[in-house]
C-alpha cells in the first residue's frame, strides 16, 4: 500500500531531454494509467519509477520517502514487462520463486505464495512447464503472477496486453481490473490504447512529448478535455476540429471571445438538432449497429459523423448535420479549451 | 541395425543411385580415409611389440611370425638338436638386448622352470655358465687357476689337468664345469631363433611344421628342419610350398606396463603425467570459463567508462602471435614463483581473448529486459550473472569449455615454459616429448601412450560435439 509522488521529474539522454518536468500524485490503491502517443516517454517514466533508469533531475517519493538513490531491488515495486521477460531456462514455478529466493524467504512461505498466485491466475497445471511451452496468454499470466507473489507496494505495467490478440486482450483487461479490485494495490499502467485507459483507470495521465497534458478521471477527460491534444487523443474516432473562419455565419455567432477552433465529437452529431452544418458525404461505412459518414463541409473542412443506427444516406449525398452547444468545445489560439 | 544401414545407404531424393550419390559417397569415404588413416596407423602400431617396431615392420596389423628356437646340445651322447617352442620374445632375442633391457627381465627364475637339455641350452643362451661355474669353484674350494683356464693359451693349458677334480663332483657339476672349461665331450650349446612355417612333407604327403632360418622367397628352395624330427637334418623345400605361420600378436604390455608403472629404467611416470594433465585441464577449463564469462558479462551488459577501450585491448591481444609471448610468460611465471608448479601452467592461459569475444557476442543476444526483470526481482548482480546470464549463455560456454579442454590437453608450449625443469609436474604432452628414454628405445611405449593421450579429446568430441555444432551455429564463431 503506497502513495507515489513525482516532483519535477526530468530525464535526459546525453544532451537530449525526453521528460520535461513531471509532477504527479498517485494515491494509495489507485489505478493510474499513463497514455500518450508512441515515443512520448511513458516507458521511460515508468522505468524511472521502477529504478531501472537513472533520474536526471527531480525526485520520486514513495510513502513520503525519497527513493531516488534506492536501487530497483530495494524499492519494493514489481514490474510486468511488455515482452514479459520470463526467464526462459526456468520453469514457471522457478520464475515465480526467483524473486522470493532473492529476498531470502523461507521455502514453505515461497511455496504458499506460489500456490496462492497460481490459484488466483488459474495456472496450477503449468507450474512445471518452461515459458517456451506456454501460449502468449499463459505467459502473460505468469508475468503478472511473478509480480503478485512479490506482494509489492506498487505494480508497474508496461503495455502488458499489447502482444495479445484482440479477444484475449479484452478478457485479460477485465481480469486485471478485477485483480486490482481484489488486491487493492496501487497500480501504474502504461498503454497507448485509449480503450484500455478508459475502461481500467481510476485516473488517466495523458502524456505528450515528455509533458503531462491532463490528469483526471476517464469521463472527466472525455467530457472536459483541457486542450485540443487531449480532446483529440481521447475518443475514437477523433473529435472533429473546425477553424472558426471556415464555419457558416450562424455558428460563428455562437463562438465565445478568443475562440479560434470548434471541436465536436463524431458521436455528438445527429440529423435533427438545432445548430446545422451542411456537408457533402464522400464515404459511408455501415457497421450494423453504427454508421460512419465521412465528408466535407462547404468550405472543404473534413468531418466524420457517427450515427448509432443504420442509414439510407449514400456517398455523394448532400445532407445537413446538426449538433448541440453543450456537446461542443471551443478552443483558443493556443489550443486551450474555453 | 537396419536404421544404420538405411542411414548409410540414403540417396538423393530418388531411390536410384545417381552420379551425385556416387560423388558424395566417394568424397565422404575419401575424406574419412584421409583423416582416419594416420589415426588407424597410430592405433595399430601402438600394439606392435618393441621388436617389430625396431625392425620397422610395415605390416598393417601387429602380425608376427611364430618363432621357435633351434637348440644344439653337446654331451656324451654326441650332438643333439631339438626345437624349443613357446618362448617369450625377450628370451628368443636375449643376445640382441641391451644391458638395460636385460636388467628388466629375470632370466634366472625363468631358467628354473626348465631342466635337462632345455635347461642346459638356456643356461648357455643366458650366458650363465661362467657365473654358475665360478660359484661352483668357490663353493667347492677348487683352485683359482680353474677360473683362468678357459682364457689360457693352449701351451699353458697343457700344464694343468682339470679333470682330476671331477671325481669329487656329481654329474651335473661335472657337466657345468666341463662346459665352462671346454672339455670334451662338452661344448658351448647352440641356440638360434627360427621362423615356424608349414609345408607338405614329401615323404608322408602331410602338412607338417618346419623351422627355417630365414624366409627368402627369392630363392627357389629353402632349407628347413622338420619340427617333429629335428635330428633328421635339413631338407630343401620349394619356396612356393611354404606356408608362413603368422599370428596376430598385439602387444598389450605397451599399454599395461607404463600404466601400471611397471617399466624399469623408464624416465618418467605415465600415471603421474596423466594425472597432471587431467588436473590442469579440468581446473584450467573451470577457471577459463568463469573468468571469461564474467568478463564477457561485464563487457556486454554494463555501461562503463572505457568500455570500448577495454574491448579493443582484449581483441588486440588476439592479434599477437602466441610465440611472441613466450619470453614474457616465462619471466612472469618465474617472478611469481609459479615455475615448476601446475598453477604456472594453469594461470597464464586462463583468460583467452577468443573466449571473451565469443561469449560477449553471445551474451549481447540475451535481452536486457531479462536482467531488468531480475533486478526488479531483487537479484544481486552476482545472482544475475550466475542464475540468469550464465545458464542462458550455456551453449556458448559449452563451446568455450570444449575448446578449452582440447587446448589445454594438447598444449605443449605452456608446460614447456612453466614446468620443463620439474619432472613431477610434467603433463602428458611433455612426457611424450621426453619419452625417448635415457638408455632404452621406448618407441612402443610412446606410441601406446600417445594413443592414451588421444582418448580424452576423442571422448569430448564424441559426447559434446552436439554442443559444438549448435554453439558454433549460434555464436557464428569457430
Ligand atoms: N536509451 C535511450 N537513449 C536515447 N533516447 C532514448 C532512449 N530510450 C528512449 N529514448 C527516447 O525517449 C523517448 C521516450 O521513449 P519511451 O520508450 O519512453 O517511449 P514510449 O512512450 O514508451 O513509446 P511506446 O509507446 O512506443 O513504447 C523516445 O523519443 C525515445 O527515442
Ligand atoms: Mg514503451
Amino acid at each position: 500500500m503506497a502513495n507515489l509522488e513525482l516532483i519535477d521529474l526530468r530525464k535526459s539522454y546525453d544532451k537530449l531531454e525526453v521528460i520535461h518536468g513531471i509532477n504527479l500524485q498517485v494515491t494509495d490503491g489507485e489505478f493510474c494509467v499513463l497514455v500518450g502517443p508512441s515515443g512520448c516517454g511513458k516507458s521511460t517514466l515508468l522505468r524511472m519509477i521502477a529504478g531501472l533508469e537513472a533520474i536526471s533531475e527531480g525526485s520520486i517519493i514513495i510513502d513520503g520517502k525519497k527513493v531516488n538513490n534506492i536501487s530497483a531491488a530495494n524499492r519494493g515495486l514489481a514490474m510486468v514487462f511488455q515482452s514479459y521477460a520470463l526467464y526462459p531456462h526456468m520453469s514457471v514455478r522457478q520464475n515465480l520463486a526467483f524473486g522470493l529466493e532473492n529476498l531470502k524467504m523461507k521455502k514453505n512461505e515461497i511455496e504458499e505464495r506460489i500456490q496462492q498466485a497460481a490459484k488466483l491466475l488459474r495456472m496450477e497445471e503449468y507450474l512445471k512447464r518452461r515459458p517456451g511451452q506456454l501460449s502468449g496468454g499463459q505467459r502473460q499470466r505468469v508475468a503478472i503472477g511473478r509480480a503478485i507473489v512479490r506482494e509489492p507496494s506498487i505494480y508497474l505495467f508496461d503495455e502488458p496486453l499489447s502482444n495479445l490478440d484482440a479477444e484475449l486482450r479484452v478478457a485479460t483487461r477485465v481480469e486485471l481490473k478485477a485483480l486490482h479490485e481484489r488486491l487493492g494495490n496501487t497500480m501504474i499502467y502504461v498503454t497507448h490504447d485509449q480503450v484500455e485507459a478508459m475502461t481500467m483507470a481510476d485516473k488517466i495521465v495523458v502524456l505528450n512529448e515528455g509533458l503531462i497534458e491532463q490528469v483526471g478521471a476517464p469521463l472527466e477527460l472525455y467530457n472536459k478535455p483541457a486542450n485540443e491534444f487531449v480532446a483529440g487523443f481521447i475518443g475514437s474516432p477523433r473529435m472533429n476540429f473546425f477553424d472558426i473562419d471556415m464555419l457558416p455565419e450562424s455558428i460563428k455567432q455562437l463562438a465565445p471571445n478568443h475562440a479560434s477552433r470548434l471541436g465536436v465529437r463524431p458521436e455528438h452529431f445527429d440529423l435533427k438538432g438545432k445548430i446545422i452544418l451542411p456537408l457533402k458525404v464522400n464515404n459511408v461505412e455501415q457497421l450494423g449497429s453504427d454508421s460512419f459518414l465521412y465528408g466535407k463541409t462547404n468550405k472543404g473542412q473534413k468531418i466524420s459523423i457517427k450515427l448509432n443506427n443504420q442509414t439510407q444516406i449514400k456517398a455523394e449525398d448532400d445532407i445537413i448535420a446538426s449538433f448541440s452547444l453543450e456537446n461542443s468545445h471551443w478552443f483558443n489560439n493556443s489550443g486551450i479549451r474555453i | 541395425m537396419s536404421a544404420v544401414i538405411k542411414f548409410f545407404t540414403r540417396t538423393q531424393g530418388h531411390n536410384k543411385i545417381n552420379f551425385v550419390d556416387w560423388i558424395s559417397y566417394g568424397y565422404l569415404i575419401l575424406g574419412f580415409f584421409i583423416i582416419f588413416l594416420p589415426v588407424f596407423w597410430l592405433l595399430l602400431n601402438s600394439v606392435k611389440s618393441q621388436f617389430l617396431l625396431q625392425k620397422l615392420d610395415t605390416n598393417i596389423l601387429p602380425m608376427d611370425y611364430e618363432r621357435v628356437a633351434r637348440a644344439t646340445v653337446f654331451g656324451p651322447e654326441g650332438k643333439e638338436i631339438f626345437i624349443l617352442k613357446d618362448l617369450p620374445d625377450w628370451v628368443l632375442y636375449w643376445n640382441d638386448l641391451t644391458e638395460d633391457e636385460k636388467l628388466q627381465h629375470d632370466q634366472t627364475s625363468f631358467l628354473k622352470k626348465y631342466n635337462g637339455k632345455e635347461y642346459y641350452v638356456l643356461r648357455t643362451h643366458f650366458g650363465l655358465v661362467s657365473n654358475y661355474a665360478k660359484e661352483l669353484i668357490l663353493n667347492k674350494k677348487l683352485p683359482d687357476w680353474l677360473i683362468r683356464y678357459p682364457s689360457m693359451f693352449p701351451d699353458a693349458k697343457k700344464e694343468y689337468e682339470p679333470t682330476i677334480f671331477f671325481k669329487d663332483l656329481n654329474s651335473e657339476e661335472v657337466r657345468l664345469l666341463s662346459e665352462f672349461l671346454g672339455i670334451k665331450p662338452y661344448k658351448p650349446n647352440g641356440f638360434t631363433s627360427q621362423i615356424l612355417v608349414s609345408a607338405i612333407n614329401a615323404d608322408t604327403n602331410e602338412v607338417e611344421e618346419y623351422s627355417v632360418n630365414r624366409l627368402n622367397t627369392n630363392k627357389a628352395t629353402i632349407n628347413a628342419r622338420l619340427i617333429s624330427n629335428p635330428q633328421g637334418g635339413i631338407v630343401k623345400i620349394p619356396s612356393e610350398q611354404i606356408m608362413v605361420n603368422k599370428t596376430l600378436r598385439p602387444s598389450w604390455i605397451n599399454y599395461t606396463d607404463p600404466l601400471t608403472n611397471n617399466v624399469r629404467g623408464m624416465s618418467f611416470n605415465a600415471i603421474k603425467c596423466l594425472n597432471n594433465s587431467v588436473f590442469v585441464t579440468i581446473v584450467a577449463t573451470i577457471i577459463t570459463v568463469l573468468i571469461n564469462s564474467m568478463a564477457a558479462f561485464a563487457l556486454s551488459k554494463y555501461r562503463f567508462n572505457g568500455q570500448i577501450i577495454f574491448f579493443i585491448i582484449i581483441l588486440a591481444t588476439l592479434m599477437v602471435p602466441a610465440s611472441v609471448l613466450i619470453v614474457g610468460i616465462f619471466k612472469m611465471v618465474a617472478v611469481t614463483g609459479l615455475a615448476g608448479t601446475l598453477w604456472g601452467v594453469i594461470i597464464p592461459g586462463a583468460a583467452t581473448p577468443t573466449g571473451v569475444f565469443m561469449l560477449r557476442q553471445y551474451m549481447l543476444t540475451i535481452p536486457d529486459e531479462l536482467l531488468e526483470a531480475a533486478r526488479m526481482d531483487a537479484a544481486s548482480e552476482w545472482s544475475i550473472y550466475w542464475r540468469i546470464v550464465f545458464p542462458l549463455a550455456l551453449p556458448a560456454i559449452a563451446v568455450l569449455g570444449i575448446l578449452s579442454i582440447i587446448w589445454r590437453w594438447n598444449d605443449l608450449i605452456l608446460p614447456m615454459i612453466a614446468v620443463s625443469t620439474t619432472k613431477a609436474a610434467y603433463t602428458i604432452q611433455l612426457c611424450l616429448l621426453d619419452f625417448q628414454g635415457e638408455y632404452v628405445a621406448q618407441e612402443h611405449y610412446r606410441l601406446a601412450m600417445t594413443v592414451v593421450s588421444l582418448i580424452p579429446t576423442t571422448l569430448v568430441f564424441v559426447f559434446l560435439q552436439r554442443y559444438i555444432t549448435t554453439g558454433i551455429a549460434t555464436t557464428g564463431m569457430k
